[in-house]
């Protein structure tokens, strides 16, 4: 092997820059993301603020009319002591003018900013009310709401820590949604594995058009999920379907209609859709494990005697189960993520009640622009998927690193 | 094959035929009914009688409709540039990180591998949020930009399997090459990958369908009808108000059939691509 020198090194610059920039990255922003209150709608929350900061547009236009209206009531102001009060209040905003003189906009400011704009707000807050009960000022009603903007110059920062994950574990749609992954996942993998096997098993005797079934075979996974969920869509369709029509038939619904309008009846809908367009791919990644057992094994065991039953126990499934593992873990981890196929065959109706985590996720970040909290429920998805990673992993020990 | 023989001798009862045709019928079944459909008026999809076989007075109409009024050829060449474009720079990037993961020694390439894999795992609503404040924050929405984001999906199944490719490929003409004063390119370029070339075809094929198959990305990041790509299209043709089932099975039937020529003409190569992801040995 050669050793990697500066040009080797140049072989790996660019998948280094697109996984770097394109997966890894988002993924750490996701992950800061989601310890903020992170909405784009809302100004004041439209980005990831650590620190305070302080509108100062904001606060020039509303320290200049206070000063301006205390001003024009010091003649009424006859108390010497009130007088110097409503002086010093105008004194501290002037000064706050000086200092942030150069800036405009919205910048961030330090602690000691922070206290000196506090202290200014409540000694003005504290001098316009006492005035008002004294005096009759001119500006009476304006002043305190003056002055509030004063407060209201200042930006809190949105950082929430830990709270978007206590929110969300105590959040029932996350509970559903993921109550309804686990249900999807759990059926459709479960249904695929035996259908696929079963298939793949077929596939794989010496037939005539073996070649013509794995075609046929391809087309279902081939085509775009989005497409074959508007198809099926269709074929669901409670008045021009022709699916939910044959359901109703045989007797497995009482109306067309109640397919995709109970939350059994669309959940079910959307399990099949999923069995219909990967059940095919499960047979082909299996039938390539099966093609691997030597055909001796199979004639040694009809010498001895064996049945089909007893090859299929004693030799197909154990030298086959690498492959099962593998095949599952790739499915299962596809299920989990189910997203296309839910949006657009169910949109997560009827009422919620096949809203999935990526779904409800989506949902969160585009359709509430709350992207702090999207952030959790995927983060909450991310851990989900390596569990099961994990737990796959250990099955199949080491081998899929190992071949490399 | 070996085993193939042996069970031929076998022989096999009617269950088994059943159960095989009853697995096509159900693979075929909703093309054929979409096919149908994509004939009727709309009259007779909601009508009276709605399941019969044959259109009482078939029509071109809904063709007519979705490429003339609804852009479907826009999206189906939007789809082709940006899942060309994808497969081409895919493919290339791909190639050269896994000849080096193949062939080269350096540290840190179990964890480049690592990520890889963990990358194809991920659930790809997670960047998903960053990504899209990024292209708004670069301009770069509606555009085909999308294109560079569609590689956290291409890429790790692309390298996964040219790294398998590649480990089956002598090493011994890459030695010879170099005891002949080739570089490492001219090695790649001359002698690997022309050995090399069958495992890249079924990488670009995997890739180019991923991609046209994408639609999260694509519905996000380029919201505008004159970038929608085909999945995104398609999904638009159902709308809050109205579902013209007939335009949908028209459209359906337009933008599979770029998908069935490439399944029919390079269904081996696909096949041995989706197997090579770990289950050969």
């Amino acid at each position: 092997m050669r050793k990697m020198g500066f040009r080797e090194f140049l072989f790996i610059v660019p998948i280094l820059l697109l996984i770097g920039i394109f997966s890894l990255w988002p993924v750490l922003q996701s992950f800061t993301y989601s310890f903020f209150d992170f909405q784009l709608n809302d100004r004041t929350k439209s980005g990831l603020y650590l620190n305070e900061r302080f509108n100062v547009d904001l606060y020039k236009e509303t320290s200049l009319y206070v000063d301006r209206f205390i001003s024009q009531d010091m003649e009424t102001i006859t108390d010497e002591e009130d007088k110097a009060r409503a002086q010093e209040v105008i004194d501290q905003l002037n000064n706050l003018d000086e200092e942030f003189d150069k800036e405009e906009g919205v910048i961030t400011i330090s602690s000691e900013q922070k206290e000196q704009i506090e202290a200014a707000y409540e000694n003005a807050d504290a001098t316009v009310q006492t005035l008002g009960d004294k005096y009759e000022l001119q500006q009476e009603e304006n002043l305190p709401l003056l002055v509030e903007d004063i407060k209201n110059s200042m930006i809190e920062s949105n950082f929430i820590g830990l709270q978007g994950y206590k929110r969300a574990l105590q959040d029932h749609f996350v509970l559903d949604a993921l109550r309804h992954t686990l249900v999807f996942t759990f059926a459709s993998v479960a249904l695929e594995l035996v259908l696929g096997l079963g298939m793949a098993m077929i596939m794989n005797q010496g037939i005539r058009g073996k070649g013509f079934i794995r075609t046929t075979s391809l087309i279902p996974w081939a085509i775009p999920t989005a497409v074959a969920a508007l198809m099926w869509s269709y074929l669901y369709d409670g008045s021009a379907g022709v699916v939910a029509e044959i359901f109703s038939n045989i007797g497995l619904l009482d109306e067309p209609t109640d397919l995709m309008q109970t939350g059994a009846g669309a959940m079910t809908a959307a399990i099949l859709a999923d069995v219909w367009k990967t059940t095919p791919y499960m047979a082909i990644l299996l039938l390539a494990g099966l093609q691997n057992i030597p055909g001796s094994l199979y004639e040694a065991s009809s010498i001895d005697g064996a049945n089909r039953i007893q090859d299929f126990f004693r030799i197909t499934l154990p030298l086959l189960k690498p492959s099962i593992l593998v095949a599952l873990l790739f499915r299962t981890l596809d299920a989990f993520r189910i997203f296309d196929l839910i949006y657009v065959l169910t949109g997560g109706g009827p009422g919620g009640s096949t809203e999935t985590l990526s779904v409800y996720s989506y949902k969160v970040m585009f359709g509430q622009t709350n992207f702090g909290y999207g952030s959790v429920v995927v983060m909450i998805m991310f851990v989900c998927v390596a569990i099961i990673s994990t737990i796959y992993v250990k099955f199949l020990g080491t081998n899929i690193m190992d071949r490399n | 094959m070996a085993n193939n023989a042996g069970a031929e001798k076998k022989g096999f009862g009617l269950p088994f035929w059943i159960m095989l045709i009853f697995y096509l019928v159900i693979i075929v079944f909703p093309f054929i009914w979409i096919l149908i459909t994509s004939f009727k008026q709309t009259g007779e999809i909601y009508g009276n009688n709605p399941f019969s076989i044959i259109p009482d007075n078939p029509t071109m109409q809904h063709y007519a409709d979705v490429i003339l009024e609804k852009g479907i050829m826009r999206a189906i060449g939007n789809s082709l540039i940006v899942s060309g474009v994808t497969t081409i720079y895919i493919v290339i990037v791909a190639t050269f990180a896994a000849y080096a993961i193949s062939r080269f020694d350096f540290r840190g390439k179990n964890l480049l591998l690592g990520i890889v894999l963990a990358v194809s795992m991920f659930p790809q609503m997670i960047v998903i949020g960053p990504i899209y404040n990024l292209f708004i924050d670069l301009g770069w929405t509606n555009s085909y930009w999308i294109t560079l984001p569609y590689s956290s999906i291409t890429l790790p199944m692309a390298v996964w399997i040219l790294v398998t490719h590649f480990n089956q490929i002598p090493l011994a003409l890459e030695e010879s090459a170099r005891i002949d004063g080739a570089s490492a390119f001219q090695t790649l370029y001359k002698i690997v990958f022309p050995l090399a070339a069958p495992g890249v075809f079924t990488v670009a094929i995997i890739t180019f369908i991923t991609a046209w198959n994408e639609f999260v990305l694509a519905i996000t990041i380029n919201s505008n009808s004159e970038y929608h790509t085909v999945p995104v299209a398609i999904s638009f043709l159902r709308t809050q108000f109205e579902i013209l089932w007939g335009q949908v099975a028209a459209a359906t039937i337009l933008v599979t059939i770029p998908t069935l020529v490439i399944v029919l003409l390079f269904q081996r190569q696909i096949v041995n691509g989706l197997t090579q992801g770990g289950v050969k040995e």
